[in-house]
Formats: C-alpha cells, sequence, structure tokens
C-alpha cells in the first residue's frame, strides 16, 4: 500500500513554515516531514471497521496547513503521528456486509467509531463534530481519518474506517460529486450555523472550495436578501457568479460594496473613508486568516455575527471592534446533525442533496496520481491563481473501475486481516459496544438508507 | 496683429506630426495623409482696463434693469452667486475673473450701505470648494471680510431648510433653488462663460438647483436630444433650463445676471507650444517639448498630477455684460463664438482627440475614467453646432492614460459606480433605471457631499448622461495607450497606438476612413456643414 | 502529552528573575498616602498667582538683555522691519512710564520692546494676559524670562495684578501695557481697558500713547505662518491725568482730577489719532483731531462685512493673497 505519510518533526515543520512563508501556500511541500510511504495494509482497529480503498481524495486546505507547518499548536494533543492525510473521501468498501459499495466517508472521528460507551451527550445527539471524548478510546488521537495514526487517511490507496462513518454513495451521483460531498457538508453545517434569516445580507468572504459551497449551501437553505462573495481570482468570480451570489467582488472593494449595499454610513480616519457604522448581518469568513477575519470584523454590523469557517491558526486580529460592536464570532467545525425545518438530520445527508441540486462536482477542477503528491499540492496551494477550486487524487480507478451496477466488487487481496498485528487488544472493552447504544445500534443501514 | 481664427488643415507629406494630449502628457502622432485637422483660433487681446470694464457693465446694464447702484440700498436683502471650481480650466491666474467682479459688486453694495450680503458658491451638485480654492477664486480682501463670519456660504443642495420649492414649469419640471438666493431682494449672479454650455438661466436653475429639480434635465433622454450641448438653441438641456429660468423669474426672484467671457489663452508662456500649430515651432518650443515630454516619462504620477494641476492659465477677460439673464447672455453667446467657432465642412467616419489632464471635475484632483469618458465622449464630442465632427456609426478615438485611480475624498461615488455599476451594464438607460436613485439617496454621499469635498452621489451618473448621446452616435470607442482594465470596463476598446486604433476602427468604418483630429485644447466650437 | 505536563503544580507566578523588574519598579515607586491622613492641597504657581519677582534679579534681567539683544530684536528686524517714528517724545522722559499700545499680533510685544531706547527697553515689564501667558508653568517661565512679562488679568481689575504693577512703577520700571485686552479679532480696535488710566493715576506716571501699524497682516490672531512686511512703531506725547503735575498724594484734590475714565478715553484718542496719522500724514491726521474727527479705532459700526471691507489694511491685499493650491491626498 502506498500513503502519503506525515511524521512529526518539529524542525521539519519549522522549515515547511519558513519555506511557505518565502514561496506561498504549499511553498513548504517540499521540506515538511511529508513523504510517500509503503506499507502493509493497516489492521481494522475493531469490529463493525471496514477496508475502504479510495476513489477520489481530496486536498483541503487544512491539509495544506499541515503541509505548511502553519497548523496550530492546539491540534497536538488532538493528533497523532505518523498520520496519512486526506479527509474528504470517496472510495470502495473493501470487506464487511458493504464490500464493492461506494461511499464517502465521514471522517470525524466520534464515541461510535471510538468505542465509547455510553457515547458523550454530542454524540448521542448525532453532533459528532462536538465531541467531548476526542482523543480517548481504543484508538489514537485523531480528530478526523487523516489526523489519526490508527485509520490511515485518504492520500492513499487504503485506509481503514468504521460502519457509522460510511454514507453510500448513490448510483447516480459521479465520483466527482461524491468527493465535494464532505466540504460541503462543513459548509452546510456553517451556513446552518450562521443562522441568517430571510432578508438578511451576508457577506461570503473567500472563494475557494469552502467559500463557494458555502454560498452554495446560503442559496439552498437560506434565503439572503443580498449575497455578496469575495472572490480573488477571475474563475472563483465565475464560480461564486454561477452558484448565485448577487454580487461578487475583489477583496479591495469589500468594504465598499457592504458600505453601498447596506447604505451604511463610513468615519473617515484622516482623508480617506473607513470604518463603516453599519454593516452586513452575518459574515462567513472562509479563509481563517488575520486579515480576513480583520475583514470580517470590518463589515459587519454592531450585533452582527462572524462565522468562521476556514480554519483559522494563531491570530493577531484587533478585538476592539467585536467588543463594542457586540459582535459574535462563532467557529463552525465539521457537521453531525442539523436542525431543519423538517427535523432533525444528519449533515452528510444535507450536503449529498446540495451536491446535486447544484451541481458542485463542477468545482473539481485537476486530478492527480499519488506519485505526483508535491506537484499536487502545490497546485491546492494556488488554487485559484492557477484557475481551480478543489484539486483531488485520483487513487482507486483503475484498480476497481466497474462500480456502476455491479453487485460487491471483487473482494480485496487482503480482507482477512491478521489478528494478531490489530491493536485491538490494547482496548479495554473492544467487542461489544453494540448494544449499549440505541443511535449506535444500527447506524449503518440508517445512514445508508438516508443516502439512497 | 490681429488673431488668426482657427482652421481646417489637410494633412499632406510634409505635415509634421501632430500633438496629441494624452493625460499629464503628450504624444506626437502622425496622422495618415489625407486626414484633416482642426485647429483652434488664436486668443484674442485681453480687454485692457477689465476693471473699468466691469464698473462700466454693472452702471450699463443690458435688458430690462437699472444699474447695480440703483438696485442696492440699505436694508436690502444680497446674494451674490458665483460659478465654482470647475470654472474656468485649468484655474485662472490671480486676479480671477470673479474676484474683479465680486470686489465691483461689493465696493457698490459697501457705498449704497448694504449690510446684509451674503456670498454663495453655485455649485449645484458638485464638490464643496476648499478655503484655499475660495481664496483663489474671490481674492483675499473678499474672502477675509466674508468667510470669518459665515457669509460665504456654499450651495447645499441637501439642505432641507437651505431650498425653497417655487412651482412646476409646464411641463411638469420641479423647480427649487437656494433658500437664501431665491428669498434676497437681489441675487447678483457672478459668471464665467468659458465654453457656449454655460451661463443664461442655467447659471441660477443648475447651479443654485437641488437634485429633485436637475434631475428633469440632467437624464439621458435629455442628454440624447440635445444635439448637441454645447448648441443652446438645439439642446433641450437648455430649453429645460430655460424654462426653469423664466419660472424663478416669475416667481419674483430678482435676478442681476454679471457673465464674462475669457480668451483662449489657456496655457502659460512657457508651454506655449501647447498652442501653437506644429510646423510654427520655435527651437525653444521643440526644445521645451523634448525636455518636458522626457522628463515626464520618468516623473511618478502622483507628481506629475502636482504639477500640472498647478498650472494656472493666463485666460484674460474679453467682455463682460451685465443686467437681465436673457439679454446678457445672447451678448455672451455671441462673444463666445466670436473667439471660439470654428467651421468644419462635413462629417468624417473617425474621430481623434487627445484628451488632456483636466476637465471641470477633477481640479486639483485625479482624473479617474469615468471622467476621462465623460471629457471624450460628453465635452469634446459635443463641441460641435450643427452635426457631430463624426458621422452616425463612426468611431471615435481618444487617447488618454486612463489610470484606474480616484480621488476618495472628492468622488467616492465614482469609485462605487465604476466598481459595481458599470461592472454590471455600460447602458445609460439602463444604469439610469436601475441605479440612480439608491446613489443619489444614500445617505452616506449626502453626508460627503454636505460637510466634506465630495462630489454628490448621483454625480458620475451625469457623466454617463452626458456620454449618452456619443454612445448612441458611435460605432466604437476606442483608448489608445490606457489602462487596458479600466478601458475595457468603461465598454471601450483599448489600443496600444494610434495606429493600431485606426485598424481597429477599420473594422467598423470600413477601409481607409475619413478621420478628423480635434486639435484641442484651447477649446473651440466646430461649426460642422 | 504536551511538555509542560509534568511539570509540578505549584503556587505563585513566574519565576523571580521575571518578577524583577517589577519588584524593582515598586521599590522606588512613591510612597502611596495613607487614606487617613488628610492631604494639602498642591501650591499652584501659574496665572496670577506666579511669583515673577525671580526674573527682576540682576542675573534674569542680565539674560533678558542677551536675549533682547541678540535674539528678539535681530528677528523682529527680520519679520517686521520696525520704523520708528516719533521717539523724540521719549527723548525727555525721565522716570517710569506706561507704555499703552493697540495689539493685533503676538509679535506686538517684541516689536515694542525692540522699538523702546535702551534706558526703558532694559528696565520694563510687559503686562501680559494671565490666562494665556501664564496657564502652565513652563510658559510662565519662559515669558518672564525673555520678555519680563507680569501677568495681568484681562477680563476684570485684578488687586494683585495692579498692586505687583504699581510696585514696580513705583520702584522706577516702566510698564508695557495693550489696554485693549487682547488681540483684534477683526482687524478693529477694541475697547481699551481701564487699568491704564488707573495705574497712570494711582502711580503719577505719564502714558506714552503707542501705534503699531502693519502688524496684523505679518501674524494674524489665528494665522499660523509669518508673513514678513513692513512695519510702522508710532510714539505719541506722553500723557498726564490733567491737573495732576504734583505727585498724587492720598488727598491731593481728588474731586479737581480728571477721572481715570475720562483719561483712559484719551489715552484711546491718542492712540487713534496715531492710527489715523499711519494711515494719512501727519498734518491732516492733526487737523482733524482737532476737529475731533479722528475715524474711531473701533471701526464703523454695520454689518461685520463692511466692518471687513473697510478696513484700511484689507484696501492693499487686493491680490489673491496666497496662491497655494491644496494639497491633494494621491
Amino acid at each position: 500500500m502506498r500513503e502519503v505519510l506525515v511524521e512529526r518533526s518539529l524542525p521539519r515543520f519549522a522549515a515547511a513554515r519558513a519555506a511557505a512563508a518565502l514561496a506561498g501556500a504549499a511553498g513548504g511541500v517540499a521540506v515538511a516531514p511529508l513523504r510517500l510511504a509503503e506499507r502493509e495494509q493497516r489492521p481494522l482497529p475493531g469490529p463493525d471497521w471496514h477496508h475502504v480503498t479510495p476513489l477520489l481524495s481530496g486536498i483541503c486546505g487544512s491539509d495544506l496547513s499541515t503541509v505548511d507547518g502553519a497548523s496550530s499548536r492546539y491540534f497536538e494533543p488532538i493528533v497523532s503521528f505518523p498520520f496519512v492525510l486526506g479527509h474528504e473521501i470517496v472510495g470502495m468498501v473493501d470487506d464487511g456486509p458493504l464490500a464493492g459499495s461506494r461511499v464517502v466517508v465521514e471522517p470525524v472521528l466520534g464515541c461510535l467509531a471510538r468505542g465509547i460507551v455510553p457515547p458523550c451527550p454530542a454524540c448521542a445527539a448525532g453532533r459528532k463534530g462536538a465531541c467531548e471524548r476526542i482523543g480517548f478510546g481504543h484508538l489514537a488521537p485523531g480528530l478526523q481519518t487523516g489526523y489519526c495514526a490508527d485509520t490511515g487517511g485518504g492520500w492513499s490507496d487504503g485506509l481503514v474506517a468504521h460502519a457509522s462513518q460510511l454514507h453510500r454513495v448513490p448510483d447516480e451521483l459521479a465520483d466527482d460529486a461524491a468527493v465535494m460531498v464532505e466540504p460541503t457538508a462543513c459548509a452546510v453545517h456553517a451556513a446552518l450555523l450562521g443562522a441568517v434569516q430571510p432578508g438578511e445580507r451576508a457577506v461570503v468572504l473567500g472563494s475557494g472550495t469552502l467559500g463557494l459551497t458555502t454560498l452554495a449551501a446560503l442559496r439552498h437553505h437560506a434565503h439572503p436578501g443580498a449575497l455578496l462573495v469575495v472572490a480573488k481570482h477571475p474563475v472563483q468570480r465565475e464560480m461564486a457568479a454561477a452558484l448565485g451570489a448577487d454580487q461578487v467582488v475583489r477583496p479591495d472593494e469589500l468594504e465598499r460594496a457592504v458600505r453601498r449595499l447596506t447604505t451604511s454610513l463610513a468615519l473617515a480616519r484622516g482623508r480617506s473613508t473607513s470604518r463603516l457604522t453599519g454593516g452586513a448581518d452575518v459574515v462567513f469568513d472562509c479563509v481563517g486568516s488575520s486579515s480576513s477575519l480583520a475583514s470580517s470584523l470590518a463589515v459587519v454590523r454592531p450585533g452582527g455575527r462572524v462565522v468562521l469557517v476556514g480554519m483559522p491558526g494563531t491570530l493577531h486580529v484587533d478585538l476592539a471592534p467585536l467588543w463594542q460592536r457586540e459582535i459574535a464570532l462563532l467557529g463552525a467545525y465539521a457537521y453531525g446533525a442539523e436542525q431543519t425545518p423538517d427535523g432533525v438530520r444528519s449533515t452528510f445527508d444535507l450536503a449529498f442533496e446540495l451536491v446535486a441540486a447544484a451541481g458542485l462536482e463542477r468545482l473539481v477542477s485537476a486530478r492527480y496520481p499519488l506519485e505526483r503528491y508535491q506537484e499536487a499540492v502545490r497546485h491546492a496551494g494556488n488554487a485559484g491563481r492557477r484557475g481551480a477550486v478543489k484539486v483531488v487524487f485520483e487513487i482507486g480507478r483503475a484498480t476497481s473501475p466497474a462500480w456502476r451496477g455491479r453487485g460487491p466488487a471483487p473482494a480485496s487481496p487482503a480482507p482477512a486481516n491478521p489478528a494478531p498485528a490489530s491493536p485491538v487488544p490494547a482496548n479495554p472493552a473492544p467487542t461489544s459496544p453494540v448494544p449499549a447504544n440505541p443511535v449506535a445500534a444500527n447506524p449503518t443501514p440508517e445512514s445508508l438508507e438516508t443516502n439512497a | 496683429m490681429s488673431p488668426r481664427p482657427g482652421f481646417v488643415l489637410e494633412v499632406d507629406r510634409s505635415t509634421p506630426p501632430t500633438l496629441f494630449w494624452h493625460g499629464e502628457g503628450w504624444r506626437l502622432e502622425r496622422l495618415p495623409v489625407g486626414s484633416r485637422v482642426v485647429y483652434p483660433p488664436e486668443p484674442f487681446p485681453a480687454l485692457a482696463e477689465p476693471d473699468a470694464a466691469i464698473r462700466h457693465a454693472l452702471e450699463h446694464p443690458v435688458g430690462d434693469s437699472s444699474p447695480l447702484s440703483s438696485l442696492l440700498r440699505p436694508g436690502a436683502k444680497v446674494t451674490i452667486a458665483f460659478d465654482d471650481v470647475s470654472l474656468p480650466l485649468p484655474p485662472m491666474r490671480g486676479p480671477d475673473v470673479r474676484q474683479r467682479v465680486v470686489e465691483a459688486v461689493l465696493d457698490t453694495a459697501a457705498a449704497a450701505g448694504v449690510d446684509d450680503v451674503v456670498l454663495v458658491a453655485a455649485l449645484a451638485l458638485h464638490r464643496r470648494m476648499t478655503d484655499d480654492e475660495l481664496r483663489h477664486a474671490l481674492g483675499s480682501r473678499v474672502f477675509d471680510a466674508f468667510a470669518p463670519h459665515g457669509l460665504l456660504l456654499q450651495h447645499d443642495a441637501e439642505d432641507p431648510d437651505g431650498v425653497v420649492h417655487l412651482g412646476c414649469t409646464d411641463q411638469g419640471e420641479d423647480v427649487e433653488i437656494n433658500r437664501r438666493a431665491a428669498e434676497s431682494d437681489l441675487l447678483v449672479y457672478v459668471n464665467i462663460n468659458l465654453v457656449a454650455m454655460d451661463g443664461g438661466h442655467k447659471s441660477v436653475a443648475t447651479g443654485l438647483a437641488s437634485y429633485k429639480s436637475i434631475r428633469h434635465h440632467h437624464n439621458v433622454r435629455t442628454m440624447q436630444q440635445s444635439r448637441s450641448f454645447m448648441d443652446r438653441h438645439h439642446s433641450e438641456l437648455h430649453s429645460s433650463n430655460w424654462r426653469m429660468g423664466r419660472l424663478i423669474a416669475k416667481a419674483g426672484v430678482k435676478i442681476f445676471q454679471i457673465e464674462t467671457t475669457l480668451n483662449l489663452d489657456t496655457f502659460p508662456s512657457q508651454f506655449s507650444f501647447l498652442q501653437k500649430r506644429e510646423w510654427e515651432w520655435s527651437l525653444r518650443d521643440r526644445a521645451t517639448f523634448h525636455a518636458t515630454s522626457t522628463a515626464l516619462e520618468h516623473t511618478p504620477a502622483a507628481m506629475k498630477r502636482q504639477i500640472f494641476q498647478s498650472i494656472r492659465s493666463p485666460h484674460a477677460l474679453t467682455s463682460v455684460h451685465a443686467g437681465e439673464v436673457e439679454a446678457v447672455h445672447d451678448l455672451t453667446l455671441a462673444d463666445v463664438h466670436r473667439q471660439q467657432l470654428v467651421h468644419v465642412e462635413g462629417q468624417a467616419d473617425v474621430l481623434t482627440m487627445g484628451l488632456p489632464y483636466i476637465c471641470p471635475y477633477n481640479v486639483n484632483s485625479i482624473m479617474n475614467p469615468i471622467l476621462v469618458a465623460c471629457l471624450g465622449l460628453g465635452y469634446f464630442f459635443n463641441l460641435y453646432r450643427g452635426k457631430p465632427l463624426v458621422r452616425e456609426g463612426g468611431v471615435c478615438i481618444m487617447s488618454h492614460p486612463t489610470p484606474w485611480a480616484f480621488n476618495p475624498v472628492h468622488h467616492p461615488s465614482y469609485i462605487d459606480f465604476f466598481e459595481q455599476v458599470l461592472a454590471e451594464t455600460v447602458d445609460p438607460l439602463e444604469i439610469e433605471a436601475k441605479y440612480e436613485e439608491s446613489f443619489a439617496t444614500d445617505p452616506w454621499y449626502v453626508h460627503l457631499y454636505r460637510t466634506s469635498n465630495a462630489y454628490h452621489g448621483v454625480h458620475p451618473f451625469y457623466m454617463w448622461y452626458w456620454c449618452a448621446h456619443a454612445l448612441q452616435h458611435l460605432g466604437q470607442v476606442i483608448v489608445v495607450g490606457g489602462d487596458r482594465a479600466a478601458v475595457r470596463r468603461l465598454g471601450f476598446k483599448p489600443a496600444s497606438s494610434l495606429a493600431d486604433a485606426l485598424e481597429m476602427a477599420e473594422d467598423v468604418v470600413g477601409r481607409d476612413p475619413s478621420i478628423t483630429h480635434l486639435h484641442n485644447p484651447p477649446l473651440f466650437l466646430a461649426d460642422v456643414t | 502529552m504536551s511538555p509542560d505536563s509534568r511539570a509540578p503544580v505549584t503556587r505563585g507566578g513566574p519565576s523571580p528573575l521575571a518578577r524583577l523588574p517589577r519588584s524593582l519598579a515598586r521599590a522606588l515607586a512613591p510612597p502611596t498616602w495613607p487614606g487617613t491622613v488628610e492631604r494639602p492641597l498642591p501650591r499652584r504657581n501659574v496665572g496670577t498667582e506666579y511669583d515673577t519677582s525671580w526674573s527682576r534679579t540682576p542675573a534674569a534681567r542680565f539674560a533678558r538683555a542677551l536675549v533682547t539683544d541678540n535674539l528678539t530684536r535681530p528677528f523682529v528686524r527680520l519679520v517686521a522691519d520696525p520704523t520708528v517714528i516719533g521717539a523724540e517724545h521719549l527723548d525727555p522722559l525721565r522716570g517710569p512710564v506706561i507704555f499703552a499700545a493697540n495689539h493685533s499680533s503676538h509679535l506686538d510685544t517684541a516689536i515694542v520692546l525692540s522699538a523702546l531706547p535702551p534706558r526703558y527697553r532694559h528696565r520694563c515689564v510687559v503686562a501680559a494676559a494671565a490666562d494665556y501667558f501664564f496657564d502652565r508653568r513652563w510658559k510662565a517661565d519662559l515669558w518672564s524670562l525673555t520678555l519680563g512679562t507680569i501677568p495681568m488679568e484681562r477680563a476684570r481689575v485684578n488687586r494683585r495684578s495692579v498692586d505687583l504693577a504699581a510696585e514696580l512703577l513705583e520702584s522706577g520700571w516702566s510698564v508695557v501695557i495693550f489696554p485693549e485686552g487682547g488681540r483684534t479679532p477683526d482687524g478693529w480696535g477694541q475697547e481699551f481697558r481701564g487699568w491704564t488710566a488707573y495705574l497712570a493715576k494711582r502711580c503719577g506716571v505719564p502714558v506714552v500713547p503707542v501705534h503699531l501699524h502693519g502688524v496684523r497682516p505679518i501674524f494674524p490672531k489665528g494665522g499660523n505662518r509669518l508673513h514678513p512686511g513692513d512695519v510702522e512703531v508710532r510714539f505719541g506725547a506722553p500723557l498726564r491725568p490733567l491737573d495732576a503735575g504734583a505727585p498724587a498724594g492720598p488727598r491731593a484734590g481728588r474731586h479737581r482730577e480728571e477721572d481715570a475714565r475720562r483719561f483712559g478715553a484719551r489715552v484711546e484718542q491718542s492712540v487713534a489719532a496715531l492710527a489715523d496719522e499711519a494711515e494719512t500724514d501727519w498734518w491732516s491726521a492733526r487737523r482733524r483731531a482737532a476737529r475731533g474727527e479722528t475715524p474711531d479705532l473701533r471701526g464703523p459700526d454695520a454689518a461685520p462685512w463692511r466692518r471687513a471691507w473697510s478696513l484700511p489694511e484689507s484696501r492693499r491685499s487686493t491680490g489673491n493673497g496666497r496662491r497655494r493650491t491644496p494639497s491633494a491626498p494621491w
């Protein structure tokens, strides 16, 4: 098996950070502790775990942060080295009852996957992103598949996933669309968290994958009075307009555009005009940098909301406006269950619907084989400038060509995992998580049915 | 030697390259053989004793008006309105004509013992003038006597208590003007008639009016029916203003109009080559041209602007008339025509023009792309009487660097207009219907117009409407040497050289087009038959 | 997991070394005052309370003489180039006098000092507005040293200030006073305040009327730049309260003397006559004065614009003045 492995090496992360500071996003890929490794197939950590062969696996902004050594050290206790990057995965299940099914992996590793009984209140309610037992259980610490030493990740030709993480892909949904489900789920979660009321003016800052999917989610799940999107590059602008932005502006036009949109006044500092006194009702920061957060705070109205969708690190931001204008700053991480007019629904289900409805497969703009991972990461790091949105690895396609209309796929070469190699014995209660928990009792069929 | 009139040159093989203005600089371009170049007349001599002429005019008014001294009495309420910073261009070397006239009026008022005198800058929806600009226009004596006491005002079209509605014309046009002016016993208007468009009833009916009133003539329909707005008898813009002016007179506002005309002596003597014919350039002219051109190439844009904006023109007074508005304006118009009219035979397929660094709306400021369009297609294109210099469906080629640059203090609404409105459409009618009202009522623009030095929120729209007649008439507009992104945003075609532009024009008007070049400024009015 | 997780859990903040700067600062800080002990109010040594006696010590006088002759006078010559007229009126004078001048600019003090003959220049004080020149300790020090100012309250007769001035007059010092109490806001004169006449009467010293012409265009009130020009300083004949030739004893015919108000008006008229002379010529000014037609220093009683319009100096500034283009923000 081949996988893009990230090891723990502070000097090399530091070097990557320095390289990225010089060469821009993804500049650290050559010096980061990152390599394409060969290894045996991973053991299954416990029952209800399955081997999955990725078909397509996306490169996410958080992956790029890791590569550039820019991730916050906050994550240190909740990742375990060495890990394999990649959490936007559409793949083929190799074994178990779902063998041969095409699935999207929901990467968050909550209580269910960790074999924790009873699950924490958040997981019990389906809000896996808010799990309070993150880092415990029989798995090595890791907030998601892709950051956990025991599960592997999407940038490989094989990983393991818990049955509760698998969502079967409807046959009519192409791989390109399916690989967009995970990021779209983040966007749906963020859009619903922002609770944009009908008629409210929303701003989406950033037009990468998250920005565009957030825009699509807002168009689909809310009725904003105006939806203003900030896009830097021509492709992003076209995409944003196609996905239903009312107005697409360049970053340096943002403040003026919001001022016009909301007919706000502004305070003149010196002789130039700046600092709006009003602003947008909700701002979705889909970048997560100091400057994007500062812009968000600059264009949101007093009492408005800023939803942090892009992953931030240690930011240097003046919070005086947040304090003085009583702005609510909300983090929007991952997904789980959402309160919708039709009742509580899984975020992934909503994401599946949105991907199909908004045709988000068009965001997939470049594919790379695993061997050319450095090139792929560089492309992803400069996606906007190079006319791309989502860059993906194309991995399992050749080995499992026929998924459509087929029954179980040919069994993977190593379905029977040698038990002694498994880390399972280390876990105190590996065997019977099932009866203890009504949600866990029947997790797989439920999630599969709703997706069908 | 009496000044020579303007004339039309036919380019032959011996013709030296022609001077094109190009923003803060110049280009020398070789026009194809057979092209025609229209040259402005030479400047008329100045009045020998301008102050005496002004006093004579005040005491010998024309039309149905008594001498100024007999109109002034102690206890009277007098308002003196004057043209704002947009005139003359470039700003004239001191003393400004307005200073001379206002001082003469004030001397008369002081002699008559009039206590209640207020000065108002008739800036309509233009930006407020700075203290230095007011001091330049009126002189220190006037400024120091009035400004410290709050008696030197600038018209505020957005002050609900500062304007008064006088009624509607028979065409339903609202007439709403400055309250102080309307309620005075005598309104003295001090005008500078730089081009044929200025003056007459437009002075008060536009200069002291509110948005509610101005929108009746500053709109796409009116501008498309003004052919051209430099020809008052074929200008819907002026017809509307005349209707309003007559209503103002009927409402009992007593106006004593003082109109002045200037000669075409536009640039200081060190730049004399700018108003000479190229084959008459002396050695000194040629040397200055090459030295300044080379120096300007290596000067940063901001410094170039500063240098050019500090040019003070030697314009001199050629006539002054005072009295009743229409009688005065007829005389003034005749004087303007005498100086500026150039006869041109027939229309061309292609009209070329070099656009200078200044237009009425960027004095001491940046000429942004919208103003470039307005100067070329609004002003220069319309400098005709009869029919346009270019045939319908023809091409206009303008030369200007057209930088994507705006002065945020003077032109805040222009930035939004350019970034938001023109990004979506360049069709004047669509723009008018969809955006005008929201810009005109935007509280931020209103605030800046009233308290800062910003043009009104609706002003960029007027700039675009000013182009409406040309946009409707022309087949294509090409900008030579402009910022590509900015030119394209305007809906024009960018070209890197005049030769390329002419090639591009051939796609529209066919091979071997006839070409007319407007050798402008100094400004002139083409009488096209 | 984190490297610190095995560090001992202890009480107390940062290490002693890290605390050093703060403990040092705390040790050297002034002690705090106990709340139960009453605090004396700090002594105010500004405004009319300011004690200027140090500035008349020989050392301070010597320093001031150096400043006046080597800095003040050359500076005045540079920006104002004063022409002194009527200095002969000062020749017969011996002993202390009061110089009463019109006031339009901060430069006035320096110009008057420069124009005085040395025997007065180095033995005189200038009555200056306590609220302006003495509102901060450093200003009070600076001006008393360089110009020899004493604090005077503009609005009312402050006992302390007047006593000080009287004391100085009696001990041989002369006093420069601007009786208008402040610089002219519009170019026209303001009413003369009473203390000039009061002082003259109380101390029995003559008042020399002084008129400064052309200072306002150089540096008017509210101006921020010097516009060098030419100035004329005119001294008039000394004035004494009528019938007060002999030193005014405590009971010496108080009822027969010209009262302070009348005397003040006479001082003002003399300054106005000097102003008239500056605008026209000596002879016609004298004739107008004789006819009682000297133009009022305070200008016509008309609307502000006409007052400004009829200001003599405005007629000379018909040029359009500063021809600076506004600085642009590009």
